[in-house]
């Protein structure tokens, strides 16, 4: 279990308070770029000194302030994955995995270098150097190479960032599998949704240098309680909304939202949160919660159900995304066949219906 | 050809040559310093080190000589050393040779090691390498194309020093009479046959070196 609880300031006031916890296990941490991912990864390693708190693992400090530790970066065994892999450049790819091993005979270490790298699809680039292989190659040679360290964690700072979803996706697999064996809790910044959802079992969400939320990825974007979290989790539907009534003994709230240019007004009803009657809130509801139908839905269980004319519908390739105007223009997410057997286009009648637990009131 | 004396161009090679593998050492290490490190009078340092290349040799001189004459502190160390003086002999000539030369070196060197991206070495350090393990497997290769160029570089500014040397070494034929000296006493006793000779050697040797240096430093970086 790796333990975080640190802070640092930096010169114009950007401060970095991050504190969680990462048992064994792919942890994501997640947010926009600029909100101290990066630089909490460099803190854990030792590349960034921290101006105080305490970093541990299994309760041993690699950083105290109060008990002045502050364990070397070659003592961390920290093992960092950098976004554009940072392989020595004079090495070849086999060179740069047997540099990372502890002290063994030349065969040895070759024979070690050569498994790491079959382990993670490519032995076949061993002997070449870092600028004569591809950029997802690249990041398999830096995996194999942070793991021939022996490290008691990893560190891996958006190091898909740059490749293609084939190629992630590959990565990603042999990584869950590479640890699954080796059992060791694994930190991973991304700013990507996908990513998070395919590799976390924890999330752990920044927002300005702050740690806003943690969890299951599916608990921190389904019910995101932040404006910054919803947006940054692609929460495409969020309105200024109004509470009109709050029914404590249902456990909802009734709020109406507004169209700031039309000034077309809709009611929805939510849950119950702490905002009294009155009270000026935020409430965000994800495109794939919301449901289309060409006639006005009955015998449903969704408490939200508006009339809608569709304003534009897009191909995004898989999915299509339908804007519909009822009251506020929202957005609805949906397959291809269900536009088509719909026949939905624009400027068509639709009701749009949700659940009251589809939508979160955010705390900003 | 037959009764031509080699002497200054061997001495010319010798001075060269001890010089520039002192300078290349101190160098690197004082350019890794100044690259990588930060300390009160970095600047102040690195501006020292320049002064050679920018003041006459005469002051370089003479300044060398306060400083390494035989009543000197540092002058009388080294003849209780030695057991020789170091100021008239070859050895004032490898001092006078290395001062001039270790700013290239220094400059060189520093812009060398600036070069190399710092995350490469980070990368070495979360791989369990010690400081000195990080300086002679990754910062050294990276930067070893500048590097070498700055040792040619110096190499070929120790081979041609001539202020500094004559007033450090003195024009002593036979003894420490480099070939930059042994130009001018030669113009100066009207064997012009002899000083042209030894000005098309020198000017090809430092003209080798120069496309060398160039050479290496606009090729490829990582090769």
């Amino acid at each position: 279990m790796l333990s975080v609880n640190v802070t640092k300031n930096f010169v114009g006031g950007f401060r970095i308070e991050a504190s969680f916890d990462a048992p064994p296990g792919v942890t994501i941490l997640f947010g926009a770029s600029g909100s101290g991912k990066t630089t909490t990864l460099r803190m854990i390693a030792g590349l960034t000194r921290p101006d105080a708190g305490r970093i541990s693992i299994d309760g041993r400090a690699l950083f105290d302030s109060d008990g002045r530790i502050d364990v070397p970066i070659r003592e961390r065994r920290a093992g960092y994955v950098f976004q554009n892999a940072a392989l020595l450049p004079h090495l070849t790819a086999r060179a740069n995995v047997e540099f990372a091993l502890r002290r063994a005979s030349r065969a040895t270490k070759r024979e070690r270098a050569l498994a790491l790298l079959e382990k993670f699809g490519v032995a076949h680039a061993a002997e070449r150097r870092p600028r004569a292989i591809s950029g997802g190659e690249a990041q398999r040679v830096a995996l194999a190479r942070a793991l021939a360290s022996g490290p008691q964690l990893l560190l891996l700072d958006e190091p898909l960032s740059a490749l293609d979803e084939a190629t992630k996706l590959g990565i990603i697999e042999d990584l869950r599998r590479a640890n699954r064996e080796l059992q060791l809790p694994v930190l991973y910044v991304t700013h990507s949704q996908e990513e998070a959802y395919a590799l976390g079992e924890r999330a752990v969400v920044y927002e300005r240098g702050r740690v806003v939320a943690t969890g299951t990825p599916e608990e921190v974007f389904r019910s995101p309680v932040r404006a910054g979290v919803a947006r940054l989790a692609g929460v495409e539907n969020i309105f200024d909304a109004t509470v009109e009534e709050r029914r404590a003994e249902t456990g909802t709230s009734v709020v109406v939202m507004k169209d700031a240019l039309t000034g077309a007004t809709c009611r929805v009803e939510v849950p119950l949160s702490r905002h009294g009657a009155g009270a000026s809130v935020r409430v965000a509801v994800r495109s794939g919660d919301i449901l289309l139908a060409t006639e006005r839905p009955r015998g449903i269980s969704a408490r939200n159900v508006l009339e809608a004319k569709i304003v534009s519908v897009e191909d995004r390739g898989g999915r299509v995304l339908v804007r519909a105007r009822g009251g506020v223009e929202w957005v609805a997410s949906l397959t291809r066949q269900s536009v088509a057997e719909l026949g939905l286009e624009s400027g068509r009648a639709v009701w749009l219906a949700f659940k009251t637990h589809s939508c979160s009131v955010l705390e900003d | 050809m037959r009764d031509f004396d080699w002497f200054p161009l061997l001495l010319s090679l010798r001075v060269a040559l001890i010089s520039t593998a002192v300078v290349a050492v101190a160098g690197v290490a004082i350019g890794w310093l100044l690259a990588r490190k930060r300390f009160p009078g970095r600047e102040v340092i690195d501006a020292l080190i320049t002064l050679p290349l920018i003041l006459p040799p005469t002051v370089l001189g003479y300044y060398l000589l306060v400083l390494l004459g035989r009543n000197s502190p540092i002058g009388h160390f080294v003849e209780s050393l030695t057991g020789s003086p170091l100021v008239f002999t070859w050895r004032g000539a490898v001092v006078a040779a290395a001062v001039g030369a270790l700013p290239l070196m220094v400059k060189t060197a520093r812009a060398s090691v600036a070069s190399v991206e710092r995350e490469y070495e980070d990368a070495a350090r979360t791989l369990g390498k010690t400081e000195w393990q990080v300086f002679a497997r990754v910062t050294l290769p990276l930067a070893s194309r500048g590097l070498l160029a700055g040792v040619i570089l110096s190499f070929a500014r120790a081979l041609g020093d001539f202020g500094a040397t004559l007033m450090v070494a003195g024009n002593i034929p036979g003894r420490t009479q480099t070939a930059a000296v042994a130009i001018y006493d030669a113009t100066q006793s009207g064997r012009d046959t002899r000083a042209a000779l030894l000005v098309v050697i020198l000017s090809a040797v430092a003209f080798t070196l120069l496309y060398l240096t160039n050479r290496l430093t606009s090729g490829r970086r990582d090769g």
